[in-house]
């Protein structure tokens, strides 16, 4: 083995009276794909962020291919040849994914009023994707494309700089699908041929073993272990224990003895939206989980908007105990007793800048106002407080604005939104999105809880998710429903059932 | 997890504003003594009055993070429609509700046209503003109305006191007492911020965004009128120029006083009005010109945003990095992943 491409040695970061990081020994060698697990608030976000220029390390040094480099921004890492693809990847929205992916360096020139010479830039853009086999239009504008192809359009913007040694991908996959992650592992298998070594961040433990050549762990800001994956295979290393530093259980809660099904609260009968999805049927039952596992563009997330009223399917009938319904906004379904959990908590389930206190009671303003005008704050308060202590929401406080809490947390808060709303019906769109292990096994025990006193889907391009925590899974691909035998779906099958639309392949 | 604690709180903000109001205060006192006098304190607090109304409709927008840019041309169609009813001879009262519904109906026109159109807010109300600043001079080709204001009661506004001060002064409390009780003790107060701060959110919450955009609007141009109509009830006559004055003091109040306190809110925007105004009634008995006074205040406000911003904060403290030849300090408090 050579000189690593990348070694850091007691590398310390200090916040205010928090240590993030503390003395932090880290190395990625040459032309490898080293995973950098930890639970949220380990210090890998702000590690990454030293990395890749954007703060500065308090002690400590930063080696690149044996030379020493000290970073004072993003430029002067990415100079040194560490580019890096953000976990929420900032694009300009009106631009187009070929002037994104060559922002400011759209020409070899140095004047202002260098021309730029839109074709070999075109040029340059196709070859680049060639590398890339994800059907990519890079004329449209950035806020038209799906997550899925903002992801990969960051992915060229990072790699598009010259000699990079070093890329950087922060849960790249948190958005993708799992045909989607597949190619995105072949682009990164064919980086990695041509010498580009890379650290990739994820909280999807077997992609470690499915793409990386080595991990490191963190915890409590300090890296606790390196291994190559084959050791750890060899070892029967559980990468769980070592993030948490205890042995865990299933993640997954096992279904209460004795909990019955009750009454019908949602039948689809011919549910149908043009475009998107056609002809659901699907029922849903108090004292159950109800899972759908859909890829992006299976029409599941639009089906799971459809019953919410934020855009009204077209076909079919929708009834909800026992009463036929046609929701056209998110605020018939939530009188008529609808919550939804959103995929984007960040856009769509919470005001970032706003305290739990503020966010808790904001789907139910009539129980914070006791009915009249007046909000009730000190009942308020007492609600909210209750509610996120049985959470566990941490850090515990009220207070904070929410955009401080962690992925799980956030996660948390919008379904203390929920829970404040007391609805019979609760949909989830992939709730464990972006939430590391410890937070996610919280998350699924919410949902099981929930169950018991209302019937519960949960939507998700995660099969695993899916077939872990519902008691009954149905699949969907490109917009059709498919349903299991009378047995139900296995893993396997459920999985076969979304990617391909049928049970056998 | 609150690590860093950038901006000082709440209360060293309160005493902010309190030192400034002295400064202020103590320097126009220095260079003329008469600014703490019974006439200049009473002027102080009447053109509190029509500035702070403006500057609270203005809030409401700002809230739901919109602009407004109708409130000078609103102002004058507003202050014509109500000397015409007066100099038909209709009571005071007639008037009021005249003008408030025809500040109201063009509010909703704007609103509309922005929430439920999607059309930009800044054109749209540059546009409906424009209109009504034309349709002013409907009336009298823009002749100055003054019949009937002395009998009808108008002046009473302005010159009639109670308890030792101006009836515009209580007035003015009365509604920022309400407001505030709306904005900040209500749920209509907390889904109108929730509508400002993150509409799709809202929208999944159950709250109607659209309608609370249009509330704003309304809302803005009812105290628009209102504001106007202490403006007739102090000079006793309405011009179409009446009003011009209002916009810019409005924002100036509204957003400095969002500078020093944080955000904005019902009292930010008074702490901010109570500012200004000092300011531009010191340069005008300093027989400063407004064109100068108008520039000196906008100066002000720029200067105020920047000094209180957190943004402005991280710009400087990268400065600092030349001197000090060490790390910049990061405020971006997101680190925790």
């Amino acid at each position: 083995m050579g000189t690593p491409i990348l070694q850091a040695s007691g590398v310390s970061k200090r916040f205010g009276p928090v240590m993030a990081l503390t003395g932090v020994d880290f190395r990625v060698e040459a032309g490898e794909i080293h995973a950098l697990l930890g639970i949220n608030g380990a210090g890998k976000s702000t590690f990454i962020k030293i990395l890749s220029g954007i703060i500065q390390k308090d002690s400590g040094s930063i080696r690149i291919a044996g030379k020493n480099v000290h970073f004072r921004g993003p430029n002067d890492a990415i100079g040194a040849g560490i580019a890096t693809v953000q976990q929420h990847p900032e694009l300009v929205p009106d631009m187009s994914g070929l002037d994104n992916i060559f922002l400011g360096r759209e020409s070899a020139g140095r004047s202002l009023f260098a021309r730029v010479d839109r074709q070999a830039l075109e040029k340059r853009a196709k070859a680049l994707l060639a590398r890339f086999s994800v059907p990519l239009d890079l004329s449209k504008p950035v806020a038209q494309m799906p997550a899925v192809e903002r992801e990969a359009v960051a992915v060229l913007q990072a790699i598009a700089s010259d000699d990079i040694k070093v890329l950087i991908l922060d849960e790249p996959t948190s958005t993708l699908t799992e045909v989607e992650r597949e190619d995105l592992f072949r682009l990164m298998r064919q980086l990695r041929a041509q010498g580009i070594s890379m650290i990739y961040i994820t909280h999807q433990l077997e992609e470690v073993f499915a793409i990386a050549d080595s991990f490191s762990v963190f915890r409590n800001g300090t890296c606790v272990a390196r291994m190559s994956v084959e050791e750890a295979r060899r070892q029967d290393q559980s990468l769980a224990t070592l993030m948490l530093g205890e042995e865990i259980g299933d993640v997954f809660p096992a279904r209460p003895e004795g909990l019955e099904i009750g009454e019908t609260v949602l039948s689809l009968k011919g549910f149908g939206s043009a475009g998107a999805f056609r002809n659901i049927h699907l029922e849903a039952r108090k004292g159950e989980v109800v899972g759908i596992f859909g890829l992006v563009g299976s029409g599941a997330e639009e089906l799971a908007k459809a019953v919410y009223g934020v855009q009204p399917a077209e076909e079919g009938e929708m009834v909800l105990k026992g009463r036929t319904l046609a929701p056209k906004s998110p605020r018939e379904a939530l009188d008529a007793g609808i919550f939804l959990v959103p995929g984007d908590r960040r856009t769509e389930g919470l005001t970032l800048t706003r305290s739990p206190l503020f966010n808790v009671p904001l789907a139910n303003l009539k129980r914070a106002s006791g009915g009249g005008w007046m909000l009730r704050r000190r009942q308020v308060r007492q609600d909210a407080s209750e509610i996120t202590r049985a959470m566990a929401l941490h850090p515990p406080s009220l207070t904070t604005a929410a955009s401080d809490f962690s992925g799980g947390n956030q996660q948390k808060l919008v379904l203390a939104k929920g829970l404040y709303r007391e609805a019979d019906l609760y949909i989830f769109v992939e709730p464990t999105v972006g939430v590391d292990i410890g937070a996610r096994a919280k998350i699924y025990a919410l949902i099981r809880e929930l169950s018991l006193r209302a019937a519960v889907i949960v939507f998700s391009s995660d099969c695993d998710e899916v077939n872990g925590v519902a008691d009954r899974t149905i699949a969907m691909h490109k917009g059709r429903q498919v349903d299991p035998g009378p047995e139900g779906f296995t893993r396997d099958q459920l999985l076969m059932a979304g990617i391909m639309g049928e049970l056998h392949a | 997890m609150k690590l860093l604690s950038p901006l000082p709180s709440i209360w060293g903000r309160a005493l902010v504003f309190l030192l400034l109001v002295v400064l202020v205060a103590a320097g126009f006192t220095i260079a003329e003594p008469r600014y703490l006098s019974h006439a200049s304190l009473s002027g102080i607090a009447r053109h509190m009055a029509a500035n702070g109304l403006a500057a609270l409709g203005l809030t409401f927008v700002v809230v739901v993070r919109k602009f407004d840019l109708s409130i000078a041309g609103v102002a004058a169609f507003t202050a014509m429609t109500m000397g015409a009813v007066i100099a038909a001879g209709y009571p005071l009262w007639a008037a009021v509700a005249i003008g408030i519904v025809t500040g109201g109906l063009i509010g909703m026109v704007s609103g509309v046209a922005i929430s439920r159109f999607g059309m930009p807010d800044i054109v749209t109300t540059i546009a409906t503003g424009s209109v009504c600043a034309g349709l002013a001079f409907l009336y009298t080709g823009g002749r100055s109305i003054f019949q009937n204001f002395f009998t009808s009661g108008i002046t009473d506004l302005n010159d009639a006191r109670f308890l030792g001060l101006g009836v515009s002064l209580w007035f003015l409390v009365a509604v920022y007492a309400a407001a505030w009780f709306v904005m900040h003790r209500t749920r209509t107060g907390h889904a109108f911020y929730a509508a400002g701060e993150n509409p799709v959110a809202a929208h999944y919450s159950g709250i109607q965004v659209k309608n609370y955009v249009v509330l704003a609007y309304v809302l803005c141009a009812v105290c628009t009128v209102l504001a106007v109509l202490l403006i007739l009830a102090e000079s006793g006559n309405a011009e179409t120029n009446k009003g011009a004055n209002l916009m810019m003091p409005a924002y100036a109040g509204v957003f400095l006083g969002a500078a020093m306190m944080a955000g904005t809110s019902v009292l930010a925007t008074f702490a901010g009005i109570l500012l200004i105004t000092m300011l531009l009634d010191g340069f005008s008995l300093l027989g400063v010109p407004y064109y100068y006074s108008d520039g000196v205040v906008s100066l002000i406000l720029l200067m105020g945003v920047v000094a209180f911003s957190g943004f402005a904060r991280n710009w400087a403290s990268s400065f600092a990095v030349f001197f000090r030849g060490s790390g910049r300090t990061n405020n971006k408090r997101e680190w925790q992943e």
